[in-house]
């Protein structure tokens, strides 16, 4: 009769375990696929931009009114979409909470962090970017470019995705992998004293590195 | 193996409203109900004369009593309310356990012992409580603490070794689980002696785990064999409090973090735990503590709570504390295996939301805990009032009172049909001090509203900060949707008025007008 083997001793500890996992996970899949690099931004707002590249930083500008905050919480749809997490630095106090829900946010996985001092904006970023995988900050006014190089390198490091939100797109001070101008657009819906707000087309400049910037027209709401 | 604890138990029916009573939250007769989630938690007995049940809604309570005063849960307030009758029963035993407020239990062996017999423990301490107030007890002694539990809604002795009997003619629901309850129900097992009949191992395997832990129950042993529930030595986490923390929202706060630590080191051990001790020094060296106990396996969220609770009823009511806290304890008294955790495979979900989570309790530490929040729906009429904010970690829930649908559960809270909200998609902007403005008609003369909301007046222009310059046309316009807001209530009511407009073509904006004031509330960005 033949001996029984011996039964492999396997390591108790469960980060132990977990890193063994992963290792093997590793050696049989050692590609990047460009899917696990990338986050499928959902909705009406996917037709302008089809994907987020995880690691890298979306600057995001326009006027109050124009389109500026439902464009980022579009794309904060994409992480909560994905299962993952997404979180706003509110300067001004003043999200719609109720438009991240129709923008696609899953509320229960977005948390929104208030009345941050000037001072420490950026530790709160880069405290953020460690554990969410979308952050969208709106940037307070001066923001230094080596805080900003900072905070590029983290989410580079992280895997994460910065949304800096101001008015300016040219507000973030150094290099960003995408920049998105939301230009506003010819709402429908509401007429002389009569009808309700609908939908708007909306019209973006989105400059990617390595193409010329191009303006892309969609109707959303 | 060892017999169960002789157990004596303490119930006050309907602490809820008891309680609400006592802190004078309701008055002291006619018919109460208190509601959890808009559902009735307890009600007061001429109430439930009237026809309310535990679990019915809210507007079928009203229906069925109407007059009754509708009150909401406060669990901290009945911890307080309960802290004085817990004081009298310390003094009698140190080994109390709270398994709520309104329900705890100790071990009588001593007392017992030391007052003559159960009978003569239970005349001294209901002499004793009596002497704090007049409340409605039910006492009870038997083997192990489900049974004692039980004894106590009748308000008898069970004398030693007699439990299985007394247990036997109880229907099978006692066990509490209502799952299990009504499927060996539908089996034709309809008391806890049918059960208690059926060999453990056929339980095991056909009803798992839980099963198991109700068929010992209804045999009358502890829900856990005594030997697993000894937690290994030095499972004790601390925080200081430098200067000593006076206010329930700093203690609470840390009390958070302790329960999340002290759940981690359980947890990485496999176990889980059903009893802990909360202890607490002031700054003049007094120590006190407590036990609280959890039917099933404490949470992190339902420790941290009762830790809380506790920390609550220590600083608010006279007599608890001598001065701030300035240590707080946990120490876990009875762990029980751990069965119910599953990772994601290679890590995945759980490992990144332990990591946001992680993150989000630093942000707390570092900005304070209502400085980290998630957005709760729920009903209204401006946007404004559609949101609540809630910090990160407590309950997603809607506001006290407010209307939420069927469906609330934990993620998606379902907001009914809301008449009178402003239609449309909701502004990704909104102002938490409206923006001052003034609504002009062709004329260069302000619109004006009267008060049956009738208006004077097109709008042709918006004078504003939000619109850029400071001043645009009105290209398209809705309104004025007239609310009256609270009509019912003389101090909270608002008469206002909307309008949706759009300024230049693209800006759209949402304006109230209150008292003669126009405002912009939210722009549509």
């Amino acid at each position: 009769m033949a001996a029984h083997p011996e039964s492999v001793t396997l390591p108790r500890r469960d980060e132990h375990a977990r890193a063994q996992l992963a290792a093997v996970g590793a050696a049989r899949a050692p590609l990047v696929l460009a899917r696990d690099r990338t986050l499928t931004v959902p909705g009406p707002l996917g037709a302008v931009i089809p994907t987020l590249t995880r690691g890298t930083v979306v600057a995001v500008g326009g006027r109050l009114g124009a389109g500026a905050t439902s464009t980022a919480l579009g794309l904060a749809a994409a992480a909560t979409a994905a299962g993952e997490w997404a979180a706003l630095v509110d300067g001004s106090g003043s999200l719609g909470a109720l438009a991240a829900a129709e923008g696609g946010v899953d509320l229960a996985r977005f948390v929104v962090v208030r009345d941050v001092p000037r001072e420490r904006w950026a530790t709160v970023v880069a405290a953020l970017l460690d554990g969410v995988s979308v952050v969208i900050a709106e940037m307070p006014r001066g923001v230094r470019p080596a805080d900003a190089r900072r905070l590029l390198a983290r989410a580079r490091e992280r895997s994460a995705v910065l949304v800096a939100l101001a008015a300016d797109v040219r507000a973030w001070p150094v290099e960003a992998g995408m920049r998105i101008v939301a230009a506003g657009g010819v709402w429908s819906g509401l007429g002389e004293g009569d009808g309700t707000l609908a939908a708007r087309v909306g019209h973006w400049t989105v400059s990617d590195r390595g193409h010329a910037p191009r303006v892309v027209g969609r109707r959303v709401g | 193996m060892s017999a169960p604890t002789r157990t004596l138990c303490l119930w006050c029916p309907d602490w809820p409203v008891v309680a609400a009573r006592i802190t004078e939250a309701a008055p002291a007769a006619g018919p109460v109900v208190v509601l959890t989630r808009q559902r009735v938690l307890a009600a007061s007995a001429d109430a439930r004369a009237e026809g309310v049940r535990i679990g019915q809604r809210w507007r079928e309570a009203e229906a069925a009593c109407p007059g009754v005063v509708v009150l909401d849960a406060d669990p901290a307030g009945e911890v307080r309310a309960f802290e004085p009758l817990v004081r009298a029963v310390e003094v009698v035993t140190p080994r109390v356990v709270i398994d709520r407020p309104g329900l705890l239990a100790f071990p009588t062996r001593g007392p017992s012992r030391y007052h003559g017999g159960d009978g003569g423990l239970i005349e001294h301490l209901r002499t004793t409580i009596q002497a704090t107030g007049p409340v409605d007890l039910r006492l009870g002694i038997a083997d192990g603490e489900f049974a004692a539990r039980l004894a106590a809604r009748r308000g008898v002795v069970i004398p030693a070794a007699e439990t299985p009997a007394f247990l036997a003619p109880w229907p099978i629901a006692a066990v509490g689980d209502d799952d299990l309850a009504d499927l060996l129900a539908r089996l034709g097992v309809r008391t806890l002696g049918a059960f208690a009949a059926l060999p453990a191992a056929s339980v095991l395997a056909r009803f798992g785990r839980m099963g198991l832990t109700a068929h010992r129950l209804a045999r009358g042993e502890d829900a856990h064999p005594r030997a697993l529930t000894t937690p290994p030595p030095d499972f004790e986490e601390r925080v200081e409090f430098d200067p000593p923390a006076e206010r329930v929202d700093e203690a609470a706060f840390a009390a958070k973090g302790l329960a999340d630590r002290l759940l981690d080191r359980l947890a990485a051990r496999g176990l889980a735990c059903t009893q802990v001790i909360v202890e607490a020094e002031t700054e003049h060296g007094d120590t006190l503590a407590r036990a609280w106990r959890h039917e099933g396996a404490l949470t992190p969220g339902a420790l941290a709570e009762r830790v809380r609770w506790q920390l609550d009823g220590w600083l608010q009511t006279t007599g608890g504390l001598s001065g701030g806290l300035t240590v707080v304890r946990l120490r876990p008294e009875q762990v029980i295996p751990a069965t119910g955790r599953q990772l994601g495979f290679w890590g995945g979900d759980a490992a990144a939301a332990d990591r946001a989570e992680r993150v989000f309790a630093r942000l707390q530490g570092l900005l304070g805990p209502e400085q980290v929040v998630t957005a709760v729906p729920q009903g209204g009429r401006m946007p404004i009032e559609r949101v609540r904010w809630v910090a990160w970690g407590e309950p997603r829930e809607p506001a006290p009172g407010a209307p939420v649908g069927p469906t609330a559960g934990p993620v998606a809270v379902e907001v009914p049909p809301w008449p009178g909200a402003i239609p449309g998609p909701a502004p990704a902007r909104v102002f938490v001090t409206p923006v001052p403005a003034e609504l002009i008609d062709a004329q260069g003369r302000s619109v004006v509203v009267t008060a049956r909301g009738d208006h004077h007046g097109v709008p042709a222009r918006l004078r504003c900060p939000v619109v850029p310059g400071g001043e645009g046309a009105v290209t398209a316009w809705a309104g004025p949707w007239a609310q009256d807001v609270r009509w019912w209530d003389r101090a909270g009511r608002v008469r206002r008025v909307a309008w949706q407009v759009v300024i230049d073509g693209d800006l759209a904006c949402l304006v109230e007008m209150a008292r003669g004031v126009a405002t912009v509330v939210a722009v549509y960005d």
